[in-house]
């Protein structure tokens, strides 16, 4: 459950409006696998990951990246139900993903960096803090199910 | 461990903020108070909603501890040795309160920098400000 005030949704529901929510997935999941080159571990599959321009560029990223940002636009819909709405999802990472939910508070802060660099001052630090706790939110909900 | 290349590159980044240290601080601290309340607490001094004057006077004390790692990458230790001190037996921070600063620093970078912001400075300033935070905790225990 996220606890935003009335403005606090409405100035992240405007944002998200602007967001070309295909690219910046791929950048935020290529950014991710760069930054944290850990996170590779997981998109052994996904072909040249061996540096930093072969990951931004990278199809399989870019496709991924998409899927995932398409999930957390959903979620933006249900903000008062996050665990609900990210319950079977939780459990596919779990159980079958095995994916350390410390991850999803990695790639929730590079997408809050991205955001940044989309939209400069615009992204003030109130748009950030309500931000922030969306993509807390969103881990927790996805770490959620985990047993 | 910073390659000479991945050195060149937080110079490269530096010479963008060198000269701003206290609009880039001011900007960094606030963003750290508005998204981590919790870390005020190390900033009672500067009561509970600090003022431009009070931002912009300890942002740039903030960076420019930052400009001097810049300038001593290959010998961190010894040139932010007082700082460690500092933060070990006095300011006493706790650690986990580093990576919510290192998060804010790449907001303002990115912010600022927009489509000059390459994933290669990210990563490479992540890496930076990761072992600077390492540095000033060493001395805790």
């Amino acid at each position: 459950m996220v606890h935003l005030t009335g403005e606090e949704k409405s100035a992240v529901t405007a944002l998200w409006g602007k967001v070309n929510v295909e690219e910046v997935g791929g950048e935020a999941l290529g950014r991710l696998l760069v930054v944290y080159p850990w996170t590779q571990r997981f998109f052994e599959s996904f072909g040249d990951l061996s540096t930093a321009d072969a990951v931004m560029k990278n199809p399989n990223v870019k496709k991924h990246g998409q899927k995932v940002l398409a999930s957390f636009s959903e979620g933006l819909k249900h903000l008062d139900d996050l665990k609900g709405t990210f319950a079977a999802l939780s459990e596919l990472h779990c159980d079958k993903l095995h994916v350390d939910p410390e991850n999803f508070r990695l790639l929730g802060n590079v997408l809050v960096v991205v955001l940044a660099r989309h939209f400069g001052k615009e992204f003030t630090p109130e748009l950030q803090s309500a931000y922030q706790k969306v993509v807390a939110g969103v881990a927790t909900a996805l770490a959620h199910k985990y047993h | 461990m910073l390659s000479a290349q991945e050195r060149a590159q937080v110079a490269q980044v530096w010479d963008l903020i060198a000269g701003h240290e206290a609009p880039f601080g001011a900007e960094l601290l606030l963003r750290l108070f508005t998204v981590y309340p919790s870390t005020k607490t190390y900033f009672k001094h500067l009561g509970d909603r600090p003022d431009e004057v009070q931002l912009l006077s300890h942002g740039q004390r903030v960076l420019e501890a930052v400009g001097v790692a810049v300038r001593h990458m290959d010998n961190l230790r010894a040139a932010l040795s007082p700082l460690a001190d500092l933060h070990a037996h006095v300011l006493r921070v706790d650690p986990t309160n580093f990576p919510l600063l290192i998060q804010c620093f790449q907001v303002v970078l990115a912010s600022h920098l927009q489509g000059e912001f390459t994933v290669e400075m990210q990563v490479v300033w992540d890496k930076f400000l990761t072992g600077l935070a390492v540095v000033l905790t060493e001395k805790y225990r």
